[in-house]
């Protein structure tokens, strides 16, 4: 990839609903120029109105289509439509036409073999669902980041009652699968020296199946 | 003429065609005043109605006599044809950067640095333009209240671009506050030139009309083409624009309509007063000494010529401000493009403006004050937007037979006809442009060639690959995905 900071992007984003709006709206912030490929006559001007993105009318998935979004001079498609096989075939076509770079959206668990075909994928509803978990749940346990597979990076604020409240880590036995990766200042990566107050926060990397028995150790 | 460019946000956003936040700024982007219709209008106007007016029309008298008048007329017209491309591109593409950028959207990477290369050195050729006017004017002005001025104009002139260049390089301020006043400031000054001048104006002077023969019209034409472009500035202020598919075009096409009917409404005065012989000697103080004769004398102000000649050396000054900052862009957008040395498309860490595009613009307008004589600068200018034009008529519509399902909120009335008659009449203009000015074109677009030819070599500019996809019609593939 070039360098990021004297290089402007221009993306392709197939499929301006919701998603794919708000995309080619954060893109367009950072300066990249932004083509959006919508099939839906109401949506059009919702997306046009916007002044964000050349606006091209069509099901993005027909290569007639695509080819007048110039996937060739792109450095980014991104597929962001509702549905999954029209997002592969967009990606297939893409690659097809150009070198550029394919984000394909997901909307249940991913095929395994996807990431033989795509660069990226994007999975909104998974996304969705630790943002619903961290509001329902939002006592001392944020998810900071999905990093896509089975593990979370968590932050975790210790409670005043905690198994853990107020001992060095190496005094811990934290569950295999868990780890504490920066200390309550933000300033150090966890140790063996780390000392785990009440009260204070930590980034934790943690696998899901031993989720349970951490927030245990430190949340009581 | 890229005329005040951050009207609304008076910070380093000025100088972001078209990128993210700022890098050195802990702001971000502010939040943009927005503008309405009238506003976005008055960018138009503003950056059209600068020195060409005042600067041009006594030599274009001189070209063609009191046909001047038909040759400000049918420029108008001819404007017209490209500027409802723009208007279709600019609502269509939303991209800060006017027709460089539409040009890169539509063409391989060659025709979009000959687009980038040529409108580069239209603004600083204007820019040389608008210093040598300045210079005359100030001293006329001088002149006016009885001081002689010491020194050749020039030095007033190199003066001049040193002074803005200096502002604009060392702070994005200079680059724009109420410019919708200055604006009206500089319309009224020329109402009250017509509004005095239509009662002493004698339609006699127009007969005959042709006193230099009917062709002579066409490059007094070419001349004047200059005064009529900024238009194209409202373009590249598209993110402040309210409601922007809708007034963008709008804004575009009623500012040419409103300058062809003030050029039109002055120029008449001027001749119908002064006559054309008068004019024609005069040169660049033209108007202000058409004023002399018949404006009454104003309170504090002085004499009517003096409130000209204020609005000559006021014009002449906003313009040349408005091309130092339009010519830096252009080298900033191609800069960023990797069309021009990546050096072009960087911010000062310090200054936060585009100083090396700044500079390397400041340098060739010193040279062309210095070397090229006014009638030439004028000519190289209009011939160089006459080019840039046929490029951005030809974008359109390739744009529609390549991109036909593109979201087009405003389109050009009576497709093809509009924009081919808009081709064939900057070619007939550039015609009539004398053969030494095209063979200074040529030599501009030969250097040109070459620096693109150096930047390939070194991989700046992206390869140009064989387009994949060769069905139904072939998309030059620009810059190479992959690089």
């Amino acid at each position: 990839m070039p360098d990021p900071v004297t290089h402007d992007l221009r993306v392709i984003v197939a499929g301006g609903g919701e998603l794919g709006l708000r995309t080619a709206e954060l893109l367009s912030d950072r300066g990249h120029d932004v083509v959006v490929v919508e099939t839906d006559p109401d949506r059009i001007p919702d997306v046009a109105d916007k002044y964000i993105a050349t606006v091209i009318e069509g099901d993005a998935s027909r290569p007639e289509i695509l080819r007048q979004a110039q996937p060739e001079r792109s450095d980014v498609v991104a597929a962001l439509t509702d549905d999954e096989a029209t997002n592969f075939a967009i990606c297939l076509a893409a690659q097809r036409m150009s070198d550029a770079r394919t984000v394909m959206r997901i909307n249940g668990t991913p095929d395994e073999l996807y990431e033989e075909f795509v660069d990226g994928l994007v999975f909104p509803e998974r996304l969705g669902a630790r943002a619903a978990t961290n509001e329902i749940a939002n006592g001392g346990v944020r998810t900071i980041e999905d990093i896509g597979g089975n593990v979370e990076i968590v932050e975790v604020e210790v409670a005043e009652s905690a198994p853990v409240a107020g001992k060095r880590l190496d005094e811990v036995r934290l569950p295999q699968g868990s780890l504490i990766i920066v200390d309550y200042q933000g300033n150090r990566i966890g140790g063996p020296d780390t000392v785990l107050e009440a009260g204070h926060r930590y980034v934790l990397g943690v696998e899901s199946d031993v989720a349970d028995e951490v927030m245990n150790l430190f949340r009581g | 003429m890229w005329y005040m460019c951050s009207h609304a946000t008076p910070d380093q956003s000025a100088w972001r065609p078209n990128e993210g936040p700022p890098v050195s700024h802990s702001g971000g982007r502010e939040p943009a005043v927005s503008l309405g219709l009238l506003d976005a209008t008055m960018v138009g106007i503003g950056a059209m109605i600068g020195a060409g007016i005042f600067v041009l029309t006594g030599l274009a008298v001189d070209i063609s006599g009191p046909a001047a008048i038909i040759a400000f007329a049918l420029n108008g017209g001819v404007t017209t044809f490209t500027a409802l491309s723009y208007a279709e591109l600019a609502a269509a593409i939303p991209r800060n950067g006017g027709g460089y950028a539409y040009v890169r959207e539509v063409f391989s990477a060659p025709v979009a640095f000959v687009m980038g290369w040529t409108r580069w050195f239209t603004y600083m050729i204007a820019g040389s333009l608008y210093a040598l006017g300045f210079a005359s004017n100030f001293v006329e002005f001088g002149h006016i209240y009885g001081y002689a001025l010491p020194g050749p104009p020039v030095l007033y002139a190199l003066g001049a671009v040193v002074t803005l260049v200096a502002l604009n390089a060392l702070s994005t301020e200079a680059s724009g506050r109420g410019e919708t006043a200055i604006t009206l400031l500089k319309i009224a000054i020329l109402g009250v030139f017509v509004a005095f001048g239509l009662t002493a104006a004698d339609a006699g002077e127009f007969d005959p009309l042709f006193t230099e023969g009917p062709l002579s019209v066409l490059p007094a034409m070419g001349l004047t083409f200059i005064a009529f472009q900024g238009y194209d500035l409202i373009a590249t202020v598209t993110e402040e624009v309210e409601n922007p598919q809708v007034n963008i075009p709008r804004a575009i096409l009623l500012s040419v309509a409103v300058t062809v009917v003030v050029y039109l409404l002055v120029v008449f005065v001027a001749i119908g007063t002064l006559g054309a012989d008068g004019l024609a000697g005069a040169g660049e103080t033209a108007i202000a000494q058409a004023a002399e004769g018949f404006m009454p004398t104003f309170p504090i102000l002085g004499t009517g010529a003096a409130l000209i000649a204020f609005g000559a050396v006021f014009s002449t000054v906003s313009a040349l401000n408005a091309v130092v900052i339009g010519s830096s862009r252009v080298a900033f957008a191609m800069g960023r493009e990797r069309q021009l040395p990546a050096r072009l498309g960087r911010f000062h860490h310090r200054y936060g403006t585009p100083l090396v595009a700044i500079l390397a613009s400041a340098v060739v307008m010193l040279v062309a004050v210095l070397v090229v004589p006014i009638r030439i600068v004028g000519n190289l200018a209009s011939l160089f937007s006459l080019l840039g034009f046929i490029i951005v008529n030809y974008a359109l519509i390739r744009l529609r037979r390549r991109q036909p399902n593109l979201q087009r909120p405003f389109e050009v009335p009576l497709y093809p006809v509009t924009p081919v008659l808009g081709i064939v009449c900057n070619v007939l203009l550039g015609l009539f442009i004398d053969w030494f000015t095209w063979a200074l074109a040529i030599g501009w677009l030969v250097v040109g060639g070459g620096v693109y030819l150096l930047l390939s070599r070194r991989g700046d500019v992206g390869p140009v690959g064989p387009p994949e996809i060769q069905e139904p019609e072939p998309i030059e593939s620009t810059e190479g995905a992959n690089d």
